[in-house]
Protein backbone atom coordinates (compact mmCIF):
# COMPACT_ATOMS: atom_id res chain seq x y z
CA UNK A 1 0.00 0.00 0.00
CA UNK A 2 1.28 3.68 -0.61
CA UNK A 3 0.36 4.89 2.42
CA UNK A 4 -1.03 4.21 5.93
CA UNK A 5 -4.57 4.24 6.11
CA UNK A 6 -4.36 5.64 10.23
CA UNK A 7 -3.45 9.35 8.31
CA UNK A 8 -5.96 9.13 5.95
CA UNK A 9 -9.69 10.65 6.44
CA UNK A 10 -11.87 9.18 3.63
CA UNK A 11 -15.69 10.32 3.14
CA UNK A 12 -18.02 8.63 0.85
CA UNK A 13 -20.14 11.16 -1.92
CA UNK A 14 -23.27 10.14 -3.38
CA UNK A 15 -23.33 12.49 -6.82
CA UNK A 16 -25.36 12.14 -10.13
CA UNK A 17 -23.64 13.22 -14.03
CA UNK A 18 -24.79 13.37 -17.21
CA UNK A 19 -22.38 12.57 -19.69
CA UNK A 20 -22.59 13.45 -23.39
CA UNK A 21 -23.02 10.08 -25.12
CA UNK A 22 -19.89 9.17 -27.20
CA UNK A 23 -18.94 7.34 -30.23
CA UNK A 24 -18.21 3.83 -28.60
CA UNK A 25 -18.96 2.63 -25.63
CA UNK A 26 -15.39 2.72 -24.38
CA UNK A 27 -15.15 5.90 -25.31
CA UNK A 28 -18.61 6.58 -22.69
CA UNK A 29 -17.14 4.77 -20.61
CA UNK A 30 -13.96 6.91 -20.46
CA UNK A 31 -16.33 10.51 -20.43
CA UNK A 32 -17.82 8.90 -17.19
CA UNK A 33 -14.46 8.47 -15.35
CA UNK A 34 -13.12 11.22 -16.40
CA UNK A 35 -15.84 13.31 -15.08
CA UNK A 36 -16.54 11.45 -11.77
CA UNK A 37 -12.59 11.52 -11.21
CA UNK A 38 -13.27 15.65 -11.07
CA UNK A 39 -15.10 14.93 -8.20
CA UNK A 40 -13.52 12.41 -6.15
CA UNK A 41 -12.68 8.85 -7.00
CA UNK A 42 -15.12 6.70 -8.40
CA UNK A 43 -16.16 3.39 -6.38
CA UNK A 44 -19.23 2.59 -8.22
CA UNK A 45 -21.33 3.92 -10.90
CA UNK A 46 -23.85 3.27 -13.56
CA UNK A 47 -25.95 4.79 -16.16
CA UNK A 48 -29.36 4.71 -15.10
CA UNK A 49 -31.20 6.44 -17.99
CA UNK A 50 -30.59 7.77 -22.17
CA UNK A 51 -31.71 10.88 -23.14
CA UNK A 52 -31.85 9.85 -26.78
CA UNK A 53 -32.66 13.97 -27.63
CA UNK A 54 -30.15 15.33 -26.27
CA UNK A 55 -27.82 12.30 -26.47
CA UNK A 56 -27.16 12.78 -22.83
CA UNK A 57 -26.22 9.28 -20.62
CA UNK A 58 -27.27 10.16 -16.85
CA UNK A 59 -24.87 8.55 -14.37
CA UNK A 60 -25.28 8.33 -10.78
CA UNK A 61 -22.31 7.12 -8.49
CA UNK A 62 -20.26 6.73 -5.22
CA UNK A 63 -17.06 8.64 -5.28
CA UNK A 64 -14.90 8.61 -2.51
CA UNK A 65 -12.82 11.84 -1.41
CA UNK A 66 -10.09 11.85 0.94
CA UNK A 67 -9.64 14.78 3.38
CA UNK A 68 -7.39 17.19 2.19
CA UNK A 69 -9.82 17.87 -0.52
CA UNK A 70 -13.70 17.13 1.00
CA UNK A 71 -14.47 21.00 1.37
CA UNK A 72 -14.72 20.85 -2.55
CA UNK A 73 -17.43 18.93 -2.59
CA UNK B 1 -10.18 -31.15 -31.16
CA UNK B 2 -9.10 -29.25 -28.35
CA UNK B 3 -11.87 -26.46 -27.89
CA UNK B 4 -11.07 -23.65 -25.11
CA UNK B 5 -13.10 -23.06 -22.12
CA UNK B 6 -17.00 -21.37 -22.69
CA UNK B 7 -17.07 -18.63 -20.55
CA UNK B 8 -19.92 -17.15 -19.30
CA UNK B 9 -20.23 -13.84 -17.48
CA UNK B 10 -23.93 -13.55 -15.76
CA UNK B 11 -24.40 -9.93 -14.32
CA UNK B 12 -27.48 -8.75 -12.59
CA UNK B 13 -27.02 -5.69 -11.38
CA UNK B 14 -27.57 -5.09 -8.13
CA UNK B 15 -30.31 -2.36 -6.18
CA UNK B 16 -32.09 -2.34 -9.50
CA UNK B 17 -35.05 -3.88 -8.66
CA UNK B 18 -34.59 -6.64 -10.71
CA UNK B 19 -37.37 -8.70 -11.21
CA UNK B 20 -35.26 -11.55 -11.38
CA UNK B 21 -32.17 -11.62 -9.39
CA UNK B 22 -33.32 -8.50 -7.51
CA UNK B 23 -34.30 -10.25 -3.98
CA UNK B 24 -32.75 -12.63 -2.03
CA UNK B 25 -30.40 -14.64 -4.02
CA UNK B 26 -33.25 -15.37 -7.02
CA UNK B 27 -31.16 -14.84 -9.94
CA UNK B 28 -29.09 -18.45 -8.48
CA UNK B 29 -31.34 -20.76 -10.14
CA UNK B 30 -30.55 -18.93 -13.46
CA UNK B 31 -26.30 -19.49 -12.81
CA UNK B 32 -27.20 -23.04 -12.01
CA UNK B 33 -28.82 -23.32 -15.16
CA UNK B 34 -26.23 -21.35 -17.30
CA UNK B 35 -23.27 -23.29 -15.42
CA UNK B 36 -24.50 -26.47 -16.47
CA UNK B 37 -24.12 -25.16 -19.92
CA UNK B 38 -20.57 -23.63 -19.70
CA UNK B 39 -17.07 -24.40 -19.07
CA UNK B 40 -16.60 -21.41 -16.79
CA UNK B 41 -19.24 -18.90 -15.04
CA UNK B 42 -18.37 -15.56 -13.82
CA UNK B 43 -20.98 -14.15 -11.87
CA UNK B 44 -21.05 -11.84 -8.93
CA UNK B 45 -22.32 -12.20 -5.32
CA UNK B 46 -25.86 -10.76 -5.67
CA UNK B 47 -26.67 -13.73 -7.73
CA UNK B 48 -25.09 -16.19 -5.56
CA UNK B 49 -26.10 -14.77 -2.09
CA UNK B 50 -29.18 -16.41 -0.87
CA UNK B 51 -28.18 -15.43 2.98
CA UNK B 52 -28.86 -18.71 4.60
CA UNK B 53 -29.02 -20.30 1.14
CA UNK B 54 -26.68 -21.52 -1.05
CA UNK B 55 -25.12 -23.94 -4.06
CA UNK B 56 -21.92 -24.96 -4.40
CA UNK B 57 -21.55 -24.40 -8.47
CA UNK B 58 -18.01 -26.27 -8.80
CA UNK B 59 -17.14 -24.28 -12.03
CA UNK B 60 -18.53 -20.36 -10.99
CA UNK B 61 -16.18 -17.87 -10.24
CA UNK B 62 -17.45 -15.45 -7.02
CA UNK B 63 -16.21 -12.18 -8.54
CA UNK B 64 -17.13 -9.13 -6.60
CA UNK B 65 -18.58 -6.51 -8.72
CA UNK B 66 -15.41 -3.87 -8.04
CA UNK B 67 -13.36 -6.66 -9.49
CA UNK B 68 -15.65 -7.63 -12.31
CA UNK B 69 -15.15 -4.30 -13.37
CA UNK B 70 -11.84 -4.52 -13.41
CA UNK B 71 -11.57 -7.74 -15.10
CA UNK B 72 -14.06 -6.83 -17.88
CA UNK B 73 -11.72 -3.72 -18.47
CA UNK B 74 -8.66 -6.23 -18.69
CA UNK B 75 -7.00 -4.48 -15.45
CA UNK B 76 -6.96 -7.98 -13.57
CA UNK B 77 -7.43 -10.90 -14.31
CA UNK B 78 -9.06 -13.98 -12.28
CA UNK B 79 -6.74 -16.74 -10.72
CA UNK B 80 -8.61 -20.25 -9.59
CA UNK B 81 -7.94 -21.17 -5.93
CA UNK B 82 -8.82 -24.20 -3.96
CA UNK B 83 -9.08 -22.36 -1.04
CA UNK B 84 -8.98 -19.11 0.73
CA UNK B 85 -8.37 -18.23 4.44
CA UNK B 86 -11.87 -15.74 5.01
CA UNK B 87 -11.52 -13.03 7.45
CA UNK B 88 -14.23 -11.73 8.70
CA UNK B 89 -15.10 -7.82 10.14
CA UNK B 90 -18.04 -7.22 11.93
CA UNK B 91 -19.29 -3.75 12.40
CA UNK B 92 -19.19 -2.49 16.20
CA UNK B 93 -22.79 -0.95 15.96
CA UNK B 94 -23.88 -4.59 16.28
CA UNK B 95 -25.69 -5.15 19.12
CA UNK B 96 -24.25 -8.09 21.39
CA UNK B 97 -26.06 -10.62 21.12
CA UNK B 98 -26.30 -10.16 16.91
CA UNK B 99 -22.59 -10.38 16.94
CA UNK B 100 -22.56 -13.44 18.62
CA UNK B 101 -24.90 -14.97 16.35
CA UNK B 102 -22.58 -14.25 13.70
CA UNK B 103 -19.86 -15.31 15.23
CA UNK B 104 -21.61 -18.65 15.67
CA UNK B 105 -22.04 -18.34 11.70
CA UNK B 106 -18.77 -18.36 11.23
CA UNK B 107 -18.04 -21.29 13.88
CA UNK B 108 -20.19 -22.83 12.36
CA UNK B 109 -19.06 -22.52 8.56
CA UNK B 110 -15.99 -23.91 10.16
CA UNK B 111 -17.09 -26.57 11.57
CA UNK B 112 -19.93 -28.17 9.28
CA UNK B 113 -18.37 -26.99 6.21
CA UNK B 114 -14.51 -26.75 7.01
CA UNK B 115 -14.20 -23.46 6.22
CA UNK B 116 -10.79 -21.78 6.64
CA UNK B 117 -11.56 -18.42 8.60
CA UNK B 118 -8.85 -16.56 10.91
CA UNK B 119 -9.78 -14.40 13.73
CA UNK B 120 -11.72 -11.95 13.43
CA UNK B 121 -11.64 -8.39 13.86
CA UNK B 122 -14.52 -5.63 15.47
CA UNK B 123 -13.99 -2.44 13.65
CA UNK B 124 -12.83 0.23 15.89
CA UNK B 125 -15.80 2.67 15.57
CA UNK B 126 -19.47 1.77 14.38
CA UNK B 127 -19.60 2.08 10.24
CA UNK B 128 -22.64 4.35 10.34
CA UNK B 129 -24.48 3.18 7.51
CA UNK B 130 -27.05 5.28 5.59
CA UNK B 131 -29.24 4.10 2.85
CA UNK B 132 -30.57 6.13 0.03
CA UNK B 133 -32.87 5.74 -2.96
CA UNK B 134 -32.10 7.46 -6.18
CA UNK B 135 -33.45 9.63 -8.86
CA UNK B 136 -33.13 6.40 -10.83
CA UNK B 137 -35.31 4.21 -8.26
CA UNK B 138 -32.09 2.64 -7.78
CA UNK B 139 -30.78 2.03 -4.19
CA UNK B 140 -26.88 3.60 -2.88
CA UNK B 141 -25.71 3.80 0.08
CA UNK B 142 -22.53 5.48 2.40
CA UNK B 143 -20.54 4.80 4.92
CA UNK B 144 -20.38 6.93 7.48
CA UNK B 145 -16.64 5.49 8.80
CA UNK B 146 -15.06 3.93 5.63
CA UNK B 147 -11.59 4.31 7.45
CA UNK B 148 -12.76 1.96 10.25
CA UNK B 149 -14.12 -0.40 7.63
CA UNK B 150 -10.43 -0.23 5.69
CA UNK B 151 -8.22 -0.15 9.09
CA UNK B 152 -10.40 -3.67 9.98
CA UNK B 153 -9.32 -5.14 6.84
CA UNK B 154 -5.57 -3.90 6.87
CA UNK B 155 -5.68 -6.17 10.28
CA UNK B 156 -7.00 -8.94 9.05
CA UNK B 157 -4.98 -9.23 5.52
CA UNK B 158 -1.20 -8.06 7.19
CA UNK B 159 -1.68 -9.77 10.95
CA UNK B 160 -4.32 -12.94 10.40
CA UNK B 161 -3.15 -13.59 6.55
CA UNK B 162 -6.56 -13.60 5.53
CA UNK B 163 -6.83 -13.74 1.83
CA UNK B 164 -10.60 -12.69 1.28
CA UNK B 165 -12.73 -11.07 3.66
CA UNK B 166 -16.66 -10.56 4.74
CA UNK B 167 -17.56 -7.82 6.45
CA UNK B 168 -20.68 -7.74 8.56
CA UNK B 169 -22.26 -3.79 8.62
CA UNK B 170 -25.56 -2.97 11.01
CA UNK B 171 -27.95 -1.66 8.68
CA UNK B 172 -30.47 0.21 9.37
CA UNK B 173 -33.84 -1.66 11.02
CA UNK B 174 -36.99 -0.09 8.58
CA UNK B 175 -39.49 -2.06 10.09
CA UNK B 176 -42.42 0.07 8.51
CA UNK B 177 -40.94 1.44 5.52
CA UNK B 178 -42.78 0.92 2.41
CA UNK B 179 -39.62 -0.39 0.25
CA UNK B 180 -38.84 -2.85 3.20
CA UNK B 181 -43.05 -4.05 2.79
CA UNK B 182 -42.48 -3.94 -1.14
CA UNK B 183 -39.22 -5.99 -1.28
CA UNK B 184 -40.50 -8.93 1.60
CA UNK B 185 -43.23 -9.17 -1.38
CA UNK B 186 -41.28 -9.46 -4.41
CA UNK B 187 -41.52 -5.99 -5.38
CA UNK B 188 -39.50 -3.12 -5.67
CA UNK B 189 -35.60 -2.45 -5.27
CA UNK B 190 -33.87 -3.66 -2.10
CA UNK B 191 -33.06 -1.02 -0.28
CA UNK B 192 -30.14 -2.33 1.24
CA UNK B 193 -28.10 -3.70 -1.60
CA UNK B 194 -26.67 -0.48 -2.89
CA UNK B 195 -25.07 0.63 0.62
CA UNK B 196 -23.86 -3.34 0.45
CA UNK B 197 -21.94 -3.18 -3.24
CA UNK B 198 -20.13 -0.06 -1.57
CA UNK B 199 -18.58 -1.45 1.19
CA UNK B 200 -17.22 -4.43 -0.75
CA UNK B 201 -16.04 -2.07 -3.47
CA UNK B 202 -14.28 -0.14 -0.67
CA UNK B 203 -12.70 -2.98 0.26
CA UNK B 204 -11.32 -4.55 -3.12
CA UNK B 205 -10.45 -1.51 -4.61
CA UNK B 206 -7.62 -1.16 -1.39
CA UNK B 207 -6.77 -4.25 -1.26
CA UNK B 208 -7.39 -6.76 -4.30
CA UNK B 209 -8.48 -9.51 -2.63
CA UNK B 210 -12.51 -10.80 -2.55
CA UNK B 211 -14.85 -9.36 -0.83
CA UNK B 212 -18.49 -9.63 0.01
CA UNK B 213 -20.82 -8.21 2.70
CA UNK B 214 -23.71 -9.33 4.87
CA UNK B 215 -26.10 -6.88 6.76
CA UNK B 216 -26.73 -7.81 9.92
CA UNK B 217 -30.26 -6.79 11.02
CA UNK B 218 -32.68 -7.59 13.56
CA UNK B 219 -35.08 -10.50 12.58
CA UNK B 220 -38.36 -9.05 11.08
CA UNK B 221 -41.88 -10.41 12.04
CA UNK B 222 -43.18 -12.58 10.71
CA UNK B 223 -45.15 -12.41 7.43
CA UNK B 224 -47.51 -15.09 6.35
CA UNK B 225 -47.61 -13.81 2.32
CA UNK B 226 -43.51 -13.34 1.99
CA UNK B 227 -42.49 -13.63 -1.35
CA UNK B 228 -40.46 -17.07 -2.59
CA UNK B 229 -37.90 -14.48 -3.98
CA UNK B 230 -37.77 -12.77 -0.62
CA UNK B 231 -37.86 -15.89 1.78
CA UNK B 232 -33.95 -17.13 1.73
CA UNK B 233 -33.60 -13.53 3.86
CA UNK B 234 -35.93 -14.58 6.66
CA UNK B 235 -34.58 -17.95 7.57
CA UNK B 236 -32.29 -17.33 9.96
CA UNK B 237 -30.60 -14.91 12.52
CA UNK B 238 -28.03 -13.86 9.66
CA UNK B 239 -27.45 -13.44 5.71
CA UNK B 240 -23.36 -14.54 6.45
CA UNK B 241 -23.19 -18.35 5.09
CA UNK B 242 -23.64 -17.88 1.91
CA UNK B 243 -21.07 -15.12 1.76
CA UNK B 244 -18.59 -17.56 3.83
CA UNK B 245 -19.07 -20.22 1.02
CA UNK B 246 -18.78 -17.64 -1.76
CA UNK B 247 -15.75 -16.27 -0.11
CA UNK B 248 -13.94 -19.34 0.42
CA UNK B 249 -13.21 -20.58 -3.35
CA UNK B 250 -13.30 -16.89 -4.94
CA UNK B 251 -10.43 -16.58 -7.32
CA UNK B 252 -7.62 -14.04 -6.43
CA UNK B 253 -6.40 -11.34 -8.29
CA UNK B 254 -3.69 -10.77 -10.76
CA UNK B 255 -2.84 -7.70 -12.17
CA UNK B 256 -2.16 -7.32 -16.27
CA UNK B 257 1.04 -6.09 -17.10
CA UNK B 258 -1.01 -4.48 -20.54
CA UNK B 259 -3.39 -3.04 -18.19
CA UNK B 260 -4.54 0.78 -19.77
CA UNK B 261 -5.96 1.47 -16.46
CA UNK B 262 -3.35 2.01 -12.69
CA UNK B 263 -4.92 -0.15 -9.71
CA UNK B 264 -4.98 1.99 -6.64
CA UNK B 265 -3.28 -0.95 -4.57
CA UNK B 266 -1.12 -3.56 -5.82
CA UNK B 267 -2.57 -7.17 -5.81
CA UNK B 268 -1.60 -9.34 -3.29
CA UNK B 269 0.91 -12.00 -3.93
CA UNK B 270 -0.39 -13.96 -6.49
CA UNK B 271 1.49 -13.59 -9.59
CA UNK B 272 0.50 -14.30 -13.37
CA UNK B 273 0.47 -18.15 -13.78
CA UNK B 274 -1.63 -20.08 -16.64
CA UNK B 275 -4.81 -20.98 -16.20
CA UNK B 276 -5.31 -17.52 -15.11
CA UNK B 277 -9.13 -15.87 -16.41
CA UNK B 278 -8.61 -12.90 -18.80
CA UNK B 279 -11.67 -10.95 -19.90
CA UNK B 280 -10.65 -11.93 -23.94
CA UNK B 281 -11.60 -15.27 -22.81
CA UNK B 282 -15.58 -14.34 -22.41
CA UNK B 283 -17.01 -16.10 -25.11
CA UNK B 284 -20.64 -14.39 -23.77
CA UNK B 285 -23.00 -12.17 -21.65
CA UNK B 286 -25.86 -12.40 -19.83
CA UNK B 287 -27.40 -9.63 -18.56
CA UNK B 288 -31.22 -7.65 -18.06
CA UNK B 289 -31.54 -5.76 -21.14
CA UNK B 290 -33.06 -2.30 -19.70
CA UNK B 291 -29.68 -2.45 -17.18
CA UNK B 292 -26.28 -2.19 -19.85
CA UNK B 293 -24.86 0.72 -18.33
CA UNK B 294 -22.51 -1.15 -16.30
CA UNK B 295 -19.00 -0.83 -16.34
CA UNK B 296 -18.33 -4.43 -16.83
CA UNK B 297 -20.77 -4.51 -19.94
CA UNK B 298 -19.24 -0.94 -21.61
CA UNK B 299 -15.88 -2.65 -21.31
CA UNK B 300 -16.81 -6.01 -22.62
CA UNK B 301 -18.80 -4.76 -25.40
CA UNK B 302 -15.19 -3.84 -27.17
CA UNK B 303 -14.53 -7.30 -27.66
CA UNK B 304 -16.07 -8.79 -31.11
CA UNK B 305 -15.53 -12.63 -30.28
CA UNK B 306 -18.15 -11.44 -26.92
CA UNK B 307 -21.72 -12.68 -27.60
CA UNK B 308 -23.80 -10.08 -25.33
CA UNK B 309 -27.48 -11.59 -24.49
CA UNK B 310 -30.12 -9.19 -23.49
CA UNK B 311 -33.04 -10.72 -21.42
CA UNK B 312 -35.89 -8.49 -21.95
CA UNK B 313 -38.37 -10.36 -19.07
CA UNK B 314 -35.74 -9.56 -16.03
CA UNK B 315 -37.32 -6.36 -16.33
CA UNK B 316 -35.33 -3.47 -13.71
CA UNK B 317 -35.32 0.32 -12.84
CA UNK B 318 -33.09 1.16 -15.35
CA UNK B 319 -33.84 2.13 -18.58
CA UNK B 320 -30.98 1.62 -20.44
CA UNK B 321 -31.15 -0.62 -23.73
CA UNK B 322 -28.05 -1.87 -25.58
CA UNK B 323 -28.83 0.14 -28.56
CA UNK B 324 -28.99 3.30 -26.51
CA UNK B 325 -25.22 2.75 -25.92
CA UNK B 326 -24.25 1.37 -29.72
CA UNK B 327 -23.98 -2.35 -28.25
CA UNK B 328 -23.99 -4.64 -30.25
CA UNK B 329 -26.45 -8.25 -28.74
CA UNK B 330 -28.64 -10.40 -29.33
CA UNK B 331 -32.29 -10.01 -27.42
CA UNK B 332 -34.46 -12.71 -25.58
CA UNK B 333 -37.34 -12.51 -23.95
CA UNK B 334 -36.00 -15.48 -21.42
CA UNK B 335 -33.48 -17.04 -19.48
CA UNK B 336 -34.84 -20.12 -20.98
CA UNK B 337 -34.39 -18.75 -24.38
CA UNK B 338 -30.65 -17.32 -23.31
CA UNK B 339 -29.80 -20.85 -22.59
CA UNK B 340 -30.75 -21.67 -25.99
CA UNK B 341 -28.69 -19.09 -27.44
CA UNK B 342 -25.67 -19.99 -25.17
CA UNK B 343 -25.90 -23.81 -26.20
CA UNK B 344 -25.92 -22.85 -30.21
CA UNK B 345 -22.77 -20.18 -29.74
CA UNK B 346 -21.01 -22.62 -28.15
CA UNK B 347 -21.75 -25.07 -30.54
CA UNK B 348 -20.66 -22.70 -33.42
CA UNK B 349 -24.41 -22.72 -34.60
CA UNK B 350 -25.82 -19.42 -35.81
CA UNK B 351 -28.90 -18.62 -34.24
CA UNK B 352 -30.60 -17.44 -37.08
CA UNK B 353 -30.28 -21.13 -38.38
CA UNK B 354 -32.90 -21.90 -35.78
CA UNK B 355 -35.44 -19.92 -36.61
CA UNK B 356 -38.07 -20.31 -39.86
CA UNK B 357 -36.95 -17.61 -41.90
CA UNK B 358 -33.55 -17.52 -42.70
CA UNK B 359 -32.98 -14.39 -45.73
CA UNK B 360 -30.49 -14.94 -48.24
CA UNK B 361 -26.94 -13.52 -48.01
CA UNK B 362 -26.34 -10.30 -49.91
CA UNK B 363 -23.58 -9.10 -52.15
CA UNK B 364 -21.43 -6.46 -50.43
CA UNK B 365 -19.84 -3.69 -52.85
CA UNK B 366 -16.45 -3.22 -53.71
CA UNK B 367 -15.22 0.33 -54.01
CA UNK B 368 -18.58 1.85 -54.06
CA UNK B 369 -19.82 -0.78 -57.03
CA UNK B 370 -22.72 -3.16 -56.38
CA UNK B 371 -22.20 -6.12 -57.55
CA UNK B 372 -24.88 -8.51 -59.54
CA UNK B 373 -25.41 -11.98 -57.86
CA UNK B 374 -23.88 -14.55 -59.87
CA UNK B 375 -25.75 -18.00 -60.72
Amino acid sequence: MSHSLSTVTMTTHFITAEIDIQETPVQLQQAIEAELQKRGEPLRWAITRVDSDRQIAQVEAIVTVESDTAAAL
Amino acid sequence: MIQRPYTVVLIVPTGVGAAIGGYAGDALPVARAISAICDRLITHPNVLNGAQLYWNLPNALYVEGYALDKFASGCIGLQPIHQNRVGLILDQGIEPELRVRHLQVADAARATLGLNLTDYVVTDAPLNVELRTAASGASWGTIGNPDSLLRAAEVLIQQAKADAIAVVARFPDDLGSEALQAYRHGQGVDPLAGAEAVISHLIVRTFQVPCAHAPALMPLPLDPDLSPRSAAEELGYTFLPCVLVGLSRAPQFVESHKAKFQLPAPTQNFTSRRGDIWASDVDAVVIPASACGGSALLSLSRQSQTQIIAVEENQTSMQVSPEDLGIQAIRVNSYLEALGVLVAHRAGISAEALSPSLSSLHCLSVRGKPASRST
